[in-house]
């Protein structure tokens, strides 16, 4: 029976062959030459020296780009407590019965996720600025003008500051995530915990989250995966700055490799990006087994 | 309203059982295809990115917009070389695009003499591939890391030595001293292009101050001031008056990093070093970034930005262009930036406001107290130069399209056309330029530019970005207070050491 509707072998094997190739040289091998560069000294143009591990050498050493990966992690922590947090309450508070117009929550919730990065940012450096910002305007309305701050330029809020813009365009895109989720659960579980008297809470804890357990680790993986190479909000917002107090792991590579011409340094960075993020949410799939296991058991 | 609520209403359920399949499937690529992503494109694989980011849209429209009617069409073959007997395709790479040409004489000249050249050559298929000059430093820095340059592109002055070295670059030194054009070039603006004996570019467009003053002469005067001051002190002074009105003093934007360098530093350093100390440091002549001399030149920027009330608060925010509009809008009485933010201020105010456009002044950076030398300079000199990939010396005949090329859109047509039209200067001296068709403000710009001030080098011209990749940076942490001036030179210091 089932053999009559599979397709052959050679049918598969053509069908994959092009998406295949295309990731394989979109992906693949770009990784590789990378590596390969990365034990390179090559200031751009045809003359590479081998340099074996200096430049990963020069990597661990590098202070910019271990506090640059300080700033990708507090991105991380940020955003998954900011984005998936926000998100999973949002997402409660739509499915709520008391709630109206869930549809145009949906869409309007959705919106910022549709907007491109550059003009997140260009549209969140008008809300933080200086002089004509709606933060700095508020603060004076209501006469608090000694609180105005060029927020941009604070050198150990920045880091908050661009993560803000960053948590709410996302906000929407795991609210949809977790929609199609909890829409997957069996209605009657809740109402039969209704009748056990479970109020909105308990139901969110104790049925709603476990229930949805695989799709909240999907969202925290592309949630790491997202925020270990974030780039283009904070680009656009601060290029970095204050000098590297908002500077970001692909932000310095790229900043290696197209500003200093340094590409064979710049290769090496991606491959320590690589590394860490691999590291990372491995690291963190491996944590959350072993406490949801340890639950369980 | 009712258009947005309802559909998702109708079939929610299904939509969603659905979505939940295929975001399973999605997710799961998108997840590994991200993660992957994240190091593939941060900036290791110049090749295969680049092709497919070439804005084909701008290069068709270039030539057809050409305004040949402003320059008789007649003078066109006759001011080219001859000797050109190639017939094929020629590529150039540049950033005057379009909607820069229309405040820019250098690049509406540059735009429309390369435009009569492709006329008059219709053997020669001329592509031009036109980015924004952001664009354009990323794209050829790729494109050189790749060795796949243009046949002709703009070589930016820091990049001479690298590329030069590397052999990516034509020699063009004979071309150059055997040009019929050679005795009305400006010799000074070749330095940046050269290295050793050798010179591997025409210097285009127009020369321009990198720091120029622009201020409100009718401001400044409430203030007790007939012209712009010649010293910090008074700035200071004045800045109390203007404070006391809610006034920006003196507008400035180092958002972008460079500005702080380019249009402030270049100048306020020669004060202290003089030019001699560049020129050493540009030749490895045993100059260094920790000599006392530059470390006063930071330590009195830092003192500038962080100690007195002069500047808009939110200089390391935002960018010259922003900077510029608070002086537009009358909430600066003066701005620091370069000459491509005069063409702005002077076109926008011609425009809105006539009283104010009538009040541009222009001055050089105020002479700090501890600094002894060239208190009248000022920054200007071509950043940019026509250079010729290395590989066409196979073709000669190609070779001597792309010198022809080069040379004609450097040369007395090009200077006749922004100095007929914009007052401007480039590498090729124009005898009696006739000022008196122009308005006053655009005469005084011309004078203080060209005629009534010193002039020193542009830093980022020479050496290599990434030297002032590394200062830029740290200028701006030290524009905060948060990095000392000995700190910020050691560290200048440590990436010329290891990368000149």
């Amino acid at each position: 029976m089932l053999n009559s509707i599979k397709p052959k072998g050679k049918t598969i094997f053509l069908y994959l062959l092009v998406p295949v190739a295309m990731f394989v040289f979109t992906v693949f091998v770009p990784l590789i030459t990378a590596l390969v560069y990365s034990f390179f000294e090559w200031k751009g143009g045809p003359q590479k020296t081998f340099t074996g591990l200096q430049n990963y050498a020069t990597l661990f050493a590098d202070k910019t780009f271990w506090e640059a990966f300080g700033h990708n992690i507090y991105l991380v922590i940020a955003c998954i407590i900011g984005q998936i947090g926000i998100a999973f309450i949002l997402v409660i508070m739509v499915n709520s019965k008391l709630v109206k117009l869930k549809g145009m929550h949906r869409t309007f919730g959705f919106f910022p996720s549709t907007i491109s990065a550059v003009c997140i940012g260009l549209i969140w450096n008008m809300i933080y600025h200086n002089q004509y910002g709606i933060i700095n305007w508020f603060l004076k309305t209501i006469g608090r003008p000694d609180l105005c701050k060029v927020w941009l330029n604070e050198t150990d809020k920045v880091m908050l500051l661009v993560s803000i813009p960053l948590i709410w365009q996302f906000i929407g895109y795991y609210m949809v995530i977790m929609l199609s989720a909890i829409s997957s659960i069996d209605g009657e579980v809740f109402e039969s915990a209704e009748i056990d008297g479970a109020n909105g809470m308990q139901k969110a804890w104790y049925i709603t989250l476990p229930l949805i357990k695989n799709t909240m680790l999907v969202c925290i993986t592309l949630c790491i995966a997202g925020n270990m190479k974030a780039f283009d909000n904070i680009f656009v917002m601060t290029k970095g700055g204050p000098g590297t107090a908002s500077m970001v792991m692909a932000m310095y590579g790229y900043q290696i490799s197209f500003n200093q011409s340094n590409m064979g340094y710049g290769s090496c960075i991606s491959v320590g990006i690589f590394v860490l993020s691999l590291l990372v949410i491995g690291g963190s799939q491996g944590l959350i087994k072993y406490f949801t296991r340890e639950k369980e058991a | 309203m009712i258009e947005i609520r309802n559909p998702p209403k109708l079939n929610l359920k299904e939509v969603l059982v659905m979505k939940k399949k295929l975001l399973g499937l999605l997710l799961s690529t998108a997840m590994v295809a991200s993660v992957l992503a994240g190091c593939g494109s941060s900036g290791e694989t110049p090749a295969a990115e680049t092709p497919a980011e070439t804005p084909a849209a701008e290069a068709p429209a270039a030539p057809a917009e050409t305004p040949a009617a402003e320059t008789p069409a007649a003078e066109a073959p006759e001011a080219a070389t001859g000797d050109v007997t190639y017939a094929g395709e020629l590529e150039i790479m540049h950033y005057s695009t379009s909607e820069e040409s229309e405040g820019n004489g250098g690049s509406d000249g540059f735009r429309t003499v390369l435009g009569l050249w492709d006329e008059a050559h219709p053997d020669i298929t001329l592509t031009q591939n036109v980015l924004a000059n952001a664009e354009y430093k990323t794209q050829i820095a790729t494109l050189a890391a790749a060795d796949d340059l243009p046949d002709v592109f703009l070589l930016q002055g820091m990049n001479t030595i690298d590329w030069a070295n590397q052999g990516l670059v034509y020699d063009l030194t004979n071309d150059i001293k055997s040009s019929p054009y050679y005795a009305d070039y400006n010799q000074a603006y070749f330095a940046p292009f050269t290295v050793g004996d050798s010179i591997y570019g025409y210097p285009a467009l127009t020369g321009g101050t990198c720091t120029v003053v622009i201020y409100d002469k009718a401001m400044w005067k409430d203030a007790g001031f007939d012209s712009f001051p010649t010293t910090w002190a008074d700035v200071e002074k004045a800045s109390e008056y203007f404070n006391g009105q809610g006034i920006t003093t003196v507008a400035f934007g180092n958002g972008g990093k460079w500005q702080a360098n380019s249009d402030f530093l270049s100048t306020l350093g020669n004060r202290y070093t003089g030019p001699d100390w560049f020129m050493s440091l540009v030749a490895k002549g045993g100059a260094a970034f920790t000599d006392a001399e530059f470390v006063s030149a930071l330590a009195e920027t830092q003192r500038l930005f962080t100690q007195t009330e002069i500047f808009n608060e939110d200089f390391n925010v935002v960018t010259n262009e922003d900077a510029r509009e608070y002086y537009i809008s009358g909430d600066a009485a003066a701005f620091i930036g370069g000459n491509w933010d005069e063409s702005y201020i002077w076109a926008t105010l011609q425009e809105t406001d006539q009283d104010k456009w009538n009040n541009m002044g222009f001055a050089v950076l105020p002479q700090p107290a501890d600094a002894t030398k060239a208190p009248n300079s000022q920054n200007i000199g071509l950043g940019y130069a026509v250079a010729i990939n290395a590989k066409l010396a196979n073709e000669p005949e190609k070779l001597a399209a792309a010198i022809d090329l080069a040379e004609y859109i450097t040369g007395p047509e090009f200077a006749s056309y922004v100095a007929e039209n914009y007052a401007l200067g480039g590498l090729t001296k124009v005898a009696d330029v006739d000022l008196s068709a122009f308005d006053q403000i655009t005469q005084d710009f011309y004078n203080w530019s060209y005629v009534n001030t010193e002039t020193c080098e542009i830093y980022d011209s020479y050496i290599t970005n990434a030297v002032w990749d590394v200062l830029n940076t740290d200028l701006q942490t030290m524009m905060n207070g948060d990095m000392t001036p000995e700190d910020v030179a050691a560290n200048a210091q440590k990436a010329y050491e290891s990368n000149y």
